[in-house]
């Protein structure tokens, strides 16, 4: 089984809860040992897709609007990226849609864009329909999710989602590229069944 | 005590085995029971594994006390009066010993009990993850160190003082005076010794849990001159491929990677019991008058396993090593080897005096039966030489060392940075040390096609960057940097670097890289790194970044972390850690290997997090939103001109496979952290990039993708990882 290491950065105003997002994504497989990480702006999780294994490696960035400037370094080489905004906060809405322009003059060609709704635990205060978001996100063919790192909802969906819409990696060719990819899967298969 | 209400049940035998070594056959097993009122005596506890040791132990006492349902639960409180006092309680309707009853002493003569667990031939108290493979392990054990009991067992002294002459004067004592003091017939021999004296350093590394103990008394008497001693080996060509097969079926634990490396670590261990008996001088001298010193199992000292690289070593050091090792007085005194776990049985190996013990996580399981009871039962996954805890003369296979240790400085390293060394002893520490030897070696090979490589490469990278008509700055650092990639497909290509590598399984291909990378920074960016900084300095200056990273400074050193972009109630690290955050920088900047600066960026982030999470509300996740602003509010208060310096020398020189991982990610942000410094302006909004900015960072995403995936392109790579494949698909089908 193939190994791909997929960059994803997250993207969106401070305090929507990136990390928290991320933090639910990966409690579940978080061992010291297997995933030595320093906090929680950087961390992996390694997920079966199909045939192939798809270690995510996470980049989370800082939302604050003065940072904004340093956000290419971030996403420079990502496989996908993920929004988030706060379905209780208009303007992280717009702030969303700003990071989409943003990826779509300067992020890498064929990122995948995975729009979050976060907080959706808390409907009482909402501010930004869900309708709305949803056309929005099919308008830029955005996968669109609401979420709730709280409660664990819609976190997982996230990346899989992300796992299916990642282009498939062309067949490298000849009996070489065979004997290469199946060379790999003696050490991956016996690396991620811990 | 809540063990009372199961002496109902129960007959309680209370037993203290003591195990000497000796050499000698069979012949001296021999047991001594006595009991209480009713004189319930019992011939030894049948099956007990570490009374029917047999052949290995030749001097045995195991005195038991058998104490009837009534007499026990009368006597618990009065036999453990004394601190530190034990009994050990056996089921009788398995026979095996069931709980440990200890008095912790204090007023109310307080009498702690912890359960012994028996898995298979294995003995454990419950609470802790430290298996034995006979009681009497275990309680010697527990003598000179805690682990999970609230105080060591304390063994009456008078014990050691018992020897096959004596010993029948022991059969007539009583269970108190046993539990107690010492019998005034056995006072006059005791020679007394502090307690202190008899101890063993025992450290939990912190960052992997592994365990490492040595007994420093062994060192004191000995040395450490055997540690160091790599000739004097055993033959390992009939070894090596037990050794590797057995290291393979052990790892019960799957693969991850290096990772697995660094959870390994040693004991380096002794029977503690050996070293007390030996200590109160009643077992013979050790060599001079033992007549058959090869005896396999007559053990008194610490015992390393054989390094397992040496089942990879090439045919001509194989060759020297058994030259060595033909001479018969090589081995030093009074280390004779267990015969090891990793033996088939039957198979006449000679015995390493060296065994390092491997302790891996979640695999303490009962091993094989050991020849000699004297050797906790750790499950060995791996050893190695002892000698790769010198960082340079290591693994040095080639050459013998020039000089020998003074004899307690490896003791007293051993002792005082455990830690340090359970990090260290890696099997894959000692073969990136050979790799680097190798490539080092290669490169002084007169006329060798790597050594001419290298050449020019130091002298095209001396000549460059200077040149005021030639390429400057990230350019040339961009060319320094494909050149080094250049070299290590080179070194790829040579089969005695392919041999190496492929002898250490288990990498991946970017582990690999890594390791090669590593080894060729030696020998090809050291020299060069003096020059490579002056060139980095130059443009940096000649850019402006010097200048307004001060002026920059300047403008928000006074601000607090909040004002710089960080939520309320996050933490900065306190005086000390900044402290030691400095002194990171100051090592980051000391070592000409990008590798090893991003591993010491890495610390600092580590102690930027801890600083974080001091403060805060409980259960706040800290992601970027507060890490930049506090690793920023770090830069201000650090030597900004020279971090950047470092930063610029990492960014361009790190092979960029590395830089979507966790390094580089941090790496990015101290990046991204210096130019926030470096480009702010108060009172204008940063949405939009300033024109400069768009150049600089467009500039950037161009180098560091641009040799991204050279390597993984290269014809030879695939040769040598198809060649692994099929190794692999030999090995493991």
């Amino acid at each position: 089984m193939a190994l791909r290491e997929l960059k994803v950065c997250l993207l969106g105003d401070t305090g929507v809860g990136k990390s928290s997002i991320v933090w639910r994504f990966v409690e579940d497989s978080f061992d010291p040992n297997i995933n030595p990480t320093i906090g929680a702006s950087f961390m992996t999780k390694t997920v079966q897709y199909q045939n192939e294994l798809h270690k995510f490696l996470i980049w989370d960035t800082a939302g604050q609007e003065r940072f904004r400037a340093l956000a290419p370094m971030y996403y420079r080489g990502s496989a996908a990226a993920i929004i988030v905004y706060d379905i209780t906060k208009e303007e992280s809405f717009q702030t969303l849609k700003n990071w989409v322009k943003e990826l779509r003059q300067h992020g890498p060609p064929n990122i995948v864009v995975a729009i979050a709704g976060n907080k959706c635990d808390l409907s009482d205060a909402r501010e930004v329909p869900e309708r709305e978001a949803k056309d929005y996100a099919d308008s830029i063919h955005a996968i669109f999710v609401e979420t709730s790192a709280k409660n664990a909802i819609n976190i997982n969906e996230v990346f899989i989602e992300i796992s299916r819409r990642i282009p498939v990696v062309e067949a490298a060719g000849g009996t070489s590229g065979k004997g290469f990819k199946l060379g790999r899967q003696a050490s991956e298969s016996r690396r991620t069944c811990c | 005590m809540n063990h009372l209400s199961q002496c109902n049940t129960w007959q309680f035998t209370v037993k203290l085995t003591v195990q000497r070594p000796s050499r000698g056959g069979a012949a001296g097993v021999s047991r001594h029971s006595w009991g209480s009122s009713e004189a319930v005596r019992r011939p030894g506890v049948p099956g007990h594994p570490g009374i029917e040791k047999g052949p290995t132990l030749s001097f045995e006492l195991s005195a038991e006390v058998v104490l009837d349902t009534a007499s026990a639960c009368q006597g618990n409180d009065r036999l453990l009066k004394k601190e530190n006092s034990f009994l050990v309680v056996q089921d009788c309707a398995t026979s095996l010993p069931s709980l440990l009853c200890v008095s912790a002493g204090g007023d109310n003569d307080t009498v702690l009990d912890y359960t012994i667990k028996s898995t298979g031939k294995a003995f454990q108290l419950s609470e802790s993850r430290l298996s034995f493979s006979d009681l009497a392990q275990l309680v010697f054990f527990y003598s000179v160190t805690r682990d999970v009991l609230a105080v060591c067992l304390s063994i009456p002294q008078w014990i050691y003082s018992i020897t096959g002459k004596n010993k029948d004067p022991f059969s007539q004592l009583e269970p108190n005076t046993w539990l107690n003091s010492p019998p005034d017939q056995q006072m006059e021999e005791i020679t007394h010794r502090e307690p202190s004296t008899v101890m063993c350093s025992i450290q939990l590394t912190s960052s992997n849990g592994a365990l490492c103990i040595i007994n420093p008394l062994y060192l004191r008497e000995h040395g450490d001159d055997w540690l160091t001693q790599r000739e004097r080996t055993v033959k390992c060509t009939t070894q090596a491929s037990n050794f590797r097969r057995e290291r393979r079926l052990s790892t019960t634990r799957p693969w991850v990677g290096a990772g697995l490396h660094n959870k390994r670590a040693i004991s380096l261990d002794q029977g503690p019991s050996a070293a007390s008996v030996e200590s109160y001088g009643l077992t013979r001298a050790k060599s001079a008058d033992s007549p058959s010193p090869s005896t396999p199992g007559a053990t008194a000292g610490v015992v390393l396993r054989r390094p397992s690289q040496n089942s990879t070593m090439s045919p001509t050091h194989r060759a020297s090593m058994e030259s060595l090792l033909s001479s018969p007085s090589s081995t030093p005194e009074g280390l004779y080897g267990s015969a090891s776990e990793l033996q088939p049985h039957g198979s006449p190996v000679l015995q390493s005096p060296h065994r390092v013990s491997w302790i891996e996580d979640g695999v303490w399981m009962p091993p094989p039966r050991p020849s000699s009871s004297l050797h906790p039962p750790f499950r060995e996954l791996d050893s190695l030489s002892v000698s790769s805890m010198e960082e340079e003369q290591e693994c040095q296979i080639q050459s013998p060392p020039p000089h020998h240790p003074s004899a307690h400085r490896l003791a007293d390293k051993v002792i005082h940075r455990l830690s340090a060394v359970g990090q260290a002893l890696g099997g894959l520490v000692c073969q990136k040390k050979r790799l680097t030897n190798r490539v080092q070696e290669m490169s002084e090979r007169k006329g060798s096609v790597f050594a001419e490589a290298v050449r020019e490469f130091v002298d095209m990278t001396q000549r460059g960057g200077a040149d005021p008509d030639g390429v400057m700055g990230s350019d040339f650092l961009q060319e320094v940097r494909s050149s080094l990639t250049s070299l290590r497909e080179t070194l790829l290509d040579f089969p005695e670097i392919q041999a190496l590598l492929d002898s250490i399984t288990d990498l991946s291909d970017a582990e690999i890289d890594s390791l090669v990378e590593l080894s060729l920074h030696k020998v090809a960016l050291k020299p060069v790194s003096p020059h490579l900084y002056s060139c980095i300095r130059t443009s940096r200056t000649n850019d402006g970044s010097f200048k307004r990273l001060h002026s920059n400074l300047c403008v928000l050193e006074k601000n607090e972390v909040e004002e710089l972009g960080g939520s309320a109630g996050v933490g900065v690290p306190d005086c000390v850690s900044l402290e030691r955050i400095q002194q990171r920088w100051t090592t980051m900047h000391e070592t000409y290997s990008p590798d090893k600066k991003v591993k010491m960026l890495l610390k600092v982030c580590k102690s930027i997090y801890d600083g974080m999470s001091t403060n805060s509300s409980s259960g706040k996740i800290f992601g970027a939103d507060d890490f930049l602003p506090c690793l920023t509010w770090v830069l201000l208060r650090s030597d900004v001109v020279t971090i950047q310096l470092d930063t610029d020398y990492m960014m361009e020189l790190l092979d960029p496979t590395q830089l979507q991982g966790e390094g580089g990610y941090y790496l990015t942000t101290l990046y991204a952290s210096l130019y926030y410094i470096s480009s702010f302006r108060p009172r204008i909004a940063a949405r939009q990039l300033s024109v400069e900015a768009q150049q600089s960072l467009n500039q950037w995403h161009r180098r560091r993708t641009l040799h991204c995936n050279q390597s993984r392109r290269s014809k030879h790579r695939r040769t040598i990882r198809r060649q692994t494949f099929q190794e692999r698909g030999s090995s493991d089908l």
